[in-house]
């Protein structure tokens, strides 16, 4: 007998004979889901923008924001200067970004290991929580937000979902992602002593910058 | 039994009086537990939602453990669509073998770990160093234990035993360079760097989860730090090692639980990364491993399901019950001897170590409820603990003395009139040992008096006195 | 409101306040009567088995839950000067008995029947005492049964705030455990005595006269610990200080 049957057959015999068919089983599942505003968080402003700010930046995320996508290397620009950074980043290689005007910045799609900052586009945000969106494939390598200590992020103003169901129900509609991941706020740790330390082992710096909607 | 504690150690009732003894540790205790409890009681009120949303999870998680074997085949199905490849581990010695087996037929020198209890649990650390291969904790608490040579003493903050004084001699001897300075930013920074090669240069990563989601077969990790990221991108494999009891229906079914995780474990609302892991690298994929093995243990959890402790298996592992456990404050994690401490611990460690060796832990807990007020699945920790002590007693565990003391008191009190006449002089006996209103010295209630003063009995019974007055009265005896 | 002006109550005074401090049963008889209840101690009582459940010897526990419903089940409401006890009775026998066909239903009516004092006075008789003076401070510890087992918490309060002439002062971490726990306190005394010593310290910081809870052996713990430091603090039972018995002895006075 495999473990695997083992384990099946200890938990048949743990539960009652009587088995609701699969399609019973989903549906109990989806009800526990109903009236999720009963038990989920209300947003901290009445638009999503607003409450995505507010959230955003009570967790450590600073925001900048831009009339639009031919703005956002200005506003890079302007981030690595006021931190005292050299104008160098790895920018992920996503049209929308690669398509913009770098010139007089330093942009490669890899990280050097001395280089402090790399540029990403966030699929979406989320207003309950300030969170950002990053899925992985063939122009969004993972690293890139993990690695650097400052990492900037571009978001569509459009892109801003209300709540994580709102993600979730995102994410079903596409094939899933090896990575899909949330991030909210720059990377911390409160190991010692339980005072909070930022840039533990991914970036100290998490800075949006904020693109409105050209519609 | 669980090869992980196989070690002999010290009665707890030792290893707790070492630990009130030593200052240092309870200073270390009350600054993370303490910052805990006040950040979660911010982030409870917060959210008005929160006992809707803790009935919810509830729900959710009683739901997956009624249908356990159809999410389990689910989540088996999906997952292996995406490419990851699924084992199973009926115990302890399982696990190891297949995560050790794994490693070796990969041929890895180097395998970094996120933080997993699940991998304390099973004993990881010990089965890797026994294959010869080197591990790497990357969990900034775990790297900590790992110089320190020590098991975790809380399962969110792992060296939260450790002052920043003692965490800053760790670095100065396991760093290269050491830190500059012994401010926790400082050192930090030195882990940052000291890790980073660790994690580029790593053949496995190896993580836990905090939800297998049955309808996209992925894994989920939360961190603050994104070590786990970091541990499971750049490696040529992803090992992940999970208790079944981790699964939820869908996406949503872990986001309902992680709100209530989070707010539970740290007072934040998410963690900083809440990550699903799906499968291996994707072709066209910029970076990410090229194989994903995930290894769901039971480990004790189909016997929970089968017996009284079923209602355990809700356990997100959120760490708020010992922050709230006035026993888990004054002597911390180590001293309970098991991987999980606190009252969870004290459900558990039973389980997975057996009650022989751990009848202690059910009974060092003054029942005061405080654990299951604030547990987010709402755990019946209390009771749970008093059905360990009930097969304590049935299997004869439990100490001669207090059996016999037992036995004896409750035959007197099953005998109305027979208690009156032994209380009345029991409490005339008691008086000649103290005077003015307090004893200091009590035979047989040395465990009292060593302590504190007992008040002395008043001389009458309320029933003598009672009696007394109503017989004057002319009224009902 | 019950809507029962005066109901017949079963008084169990619990095998503590019996043996130790007898003053607390008179209050709550005293108590009892002043809201207009004709009160009965049934001699049949002795313990709530407590001691036997939580050391997991469940056939004594058993065997006194039985002996209890007994003595009590005849009453409209039964009522103890003790949220541990009361805690017991409501939540502890039907779960014990619960595979017990006979005694099962006997056990749930009287939890559902079952009330600890101040709750009883306030949430079922409405009541609020008169002419209570007590020109003293005072801190207020929630036992743990009583706050957490029965939601003991505003009545007390509302009770007391009723005597003239008593100032309350907040008790920090006053929901935390004193650590007696019952036998956990002789059993892990070690343990029990960190826990209590960090309640006297912070009881001694209120400055308050006096320490007021709604348990004995929660007020034997704390109070045996204070007299051990050597603090003046003096410590009683809330019934008695809503009865008007503050003026005699506190736990561990003699007179």
């Amino acid at each position: 007998m495999t473990a695997r049957d083992r384990i099946l057959d200890a938990i048949r015999v743990a539960l009652p004979q009587e088995r609701p068919a699969p399609d019973a089983i989903s549906a109990e599942a989806k009800a526990l889901l109903a009236d999720p505003d009963t038990s989920r968080p209300r947003l901290v402003a009445e638009g999503l923008f607003d409450a995505f700010i507010l959230k955003a930046e009570s967790i450590g995320t600073t925001i900048d924001r831009v009339g639009g996508m031919e703005a956002v290397p200005d506003a890079v620009r302007r981030y690595l200067s006021g931190h005292g950074l050299s104008l160098s980043l790895a920018v992920e290689p996503t049209p929308a970004l690669t398509a913009l005007d770098w010139t007089g910045l330093d942009t490669g799609t890899t990280l050097a290991p001395d280089q402090p900052a790399a540029l990403g586009k966030a699929l979406w945000g989320i207003a309950e929580s300030g969170s950002l969106i990053v899925h992985s494939g063939a122009d969004t390598p993972i690293l890139l937000s993990f690695l650097p200590l400052h990492h900037i992020v571009v978001l569509q103003e459009s892109d801003i979902l209300s709540h994580l169901e709102d993600y979730a129900a995102q994410l079903a509609d596409r094939p899933h992602p090896r990575n899909a991941i949330l991030i909210t706020g720059p990377s911390g740790t409160t190991d010692i002593e339980g005072s909070y330390v930022r840039g533990a082992h991914g970036p100290g710096f998490l800075h949006v910058i904020l693109v409105a909607s050209t519609d | 039994m669980s090869g992980a504690h196989a070690g002999a150690q010290a009665p707890f009732k030792d290893r707790a009086t070492a630990a009130l003894a030593d200052k240092t540790l309870k200073i270390a205790i009350d600054r993370t537990t303490g910052n805990a409890e006040r950040k979660r009681a911010a982030a409870v009120a917060a959210f008005p939602e929160f006992e809707a949303a803790r009935a919810r999870g509830k729900a959710i998680k009683d739901h997956v453990i009624a249908h356990l074997d159809h999410y389990l085949e689910q989540f088996e199905r999906n997952a292996t669509a995406s490419g990851a490849k699924v084992h199973w581990a009926v115990d302890d010695a399982g696990a190891r073998a297949i995560v050790t087996r794994i490693c070796l037929e990969a041929k890895a020198k180097l395998v970094t770990r996120s933080k997993s209890m699940l991998g304390e649990e099973i004993g990881l650390p010990h089965a890797l160093a026994d294959a010869g291969i080197e591990r790497v904790e990357t969990d900034l608490a775990e790297h900590i234990i790992q110089l320190a040579g020590e098991k975790p003493s809380h399962i969110v903050w792992p060296a939260m035993h450790r002052t920043r004084e003692q965490v800053a001699e760790l670095f100065k001897t396991g760093h290269r360079p050491p830190p500059a300075a012994e401010d926790p930013a400082t050192m930090v920074q030195s882990a940052r760097r000291e890790l980073r090669t660790k994690f580029l240069s790593a053949d496995i990563g190896i993580s836990g989860a905090n939800f297998l989601v049955a309808d996209t077969g992925a894994t989920c990790t939360v961190t603050n730090e994104g070590n786990a990221e970091l541990t499971t991108t750049p490696p040529r494999i992803h090992i992940v090692t999970a208790g079944i009891e981790k699964i939820v229906p869908s996406t949503v079914h872990a986001f309902a639980l992680l709100r209530l995780l989070v707010r539970s474990a740290t007072g934040g609302e998410l963690t900083q990364y809440t990550t699903f892991h799906c499968g291996p690298k994707r072709p066209g994929d910029a970076d990410g491993p090229e194989e994903m093995h995930i290894v769901l243990v039971d480990n004790g959890r189909t016997r929970m399901l089968a017996d009284e402790f079923r209602e355990m298996l809700r356990c997100i592992r959120c760490g708020a019950c010992m922050n709230h456990c006035v026993v888990y404050r004054q002597i911390g994690g180590h001293a309970y001897g098991g991987t999980y401490p606190g009252p969870m611990g004290s459900v558990l460690t039973p389980v997975l170590d057996g009650l022989a060796g751990s009848r202690d832990l059910p009974n060092a807990c003054t029942m005061n409820g405080r654990c299951a007020e604030v547990c987010p699945v709402g755990i019946p920790l209390p009771t749970l603990l008093r059905a360990w002590r009930i097969r304590s007693w049935r299997e004869k565990l439990e100490p001669g003395a207090l059996r016999v003391g037992i036995s004896l008191w409750a035959m007197l009190a099953k005998r109305p009139a027979l208690y009156r006449l032994a209380s009345r002089t029991g409490v005339r006996a008691i008086r000649m040992f103290g005077k003015a209103g307090w004893i200091s010295r009590l035979p047989l209630a040395g465990g009292w008096t060593a302590h504190r003063d007992m008040p002395r009995p008043k001389g009458r019974t309320f029933m003598e006195q009672y009696r007394a007055e109503q017989a004057k009265k002319g009224g009902r005896p | 409101m019950s809507g029962q002006p005066n109901p017949r109550v079963g008084l169990f005074v619990t095998c503590l306040v019996d043996a130790i401090r007898p003053g607390i049963g008179f209050s709550a008889l005293q108590l009892l009567e002043e809201a207009g209840c004709r009160v009965e101690v049934p001699e049949a009582q002795t313990c709530c088995g407590q001691p036997a459940l939580n050391s997991g010897d469940e056939k004594d526990a058993a065997a006194l839950a039985r002996q209890t419903i007994a003595a009590f089940e005849g009453f409209d409401y039964v009522v103890l000067p003790s949220g541990s006890c009361a805690g017991t009775i409501v939540h502890g026998y039907p779960e014990l008995l619960a595979n017990d066909p006979v005694w099962a239903p006997r056990a749930r009516t009287l939890a559902a029947k079952t009330h600890e004092i101040t709750g009883f006075l306030v949430d079922m008789m409405g009541f609020r005492p008169k002419g209570r003076r007590l020109a003293a401070t005072a801190t207020y510890h929630d036992s743990c049964a009583g706050l957490r087992e029965l939601g003991i918490a505003a009545q007390p309060r509302a009770l007391l705030a009723d005597v003239e002439g008593l100032e309350m002062r907040g008790l920090e971490g006053n929901d935390v455990c004193c650590g007696f726990g019952g036998t956990f306190c002789v059993k892990y005394s070690d343990i029990s005595n960190a826990i209590v010593t960090e309640k006297a310290e912070a009881i001694e910081r209120t400055g308050a006269d006096i320490l007021l809870a709604g348990d004995l052996g929660c007020l034997m713990n704390m109070a045996g610990k204070l007299h051990r430091r050597g603090a003046k603090t003096r410590c009683f039972h809330t019934i008695e200080v809503l009865a008007g018995r503050a003026d005699g002895p506190a736990i561990g006075e003699e007179g």
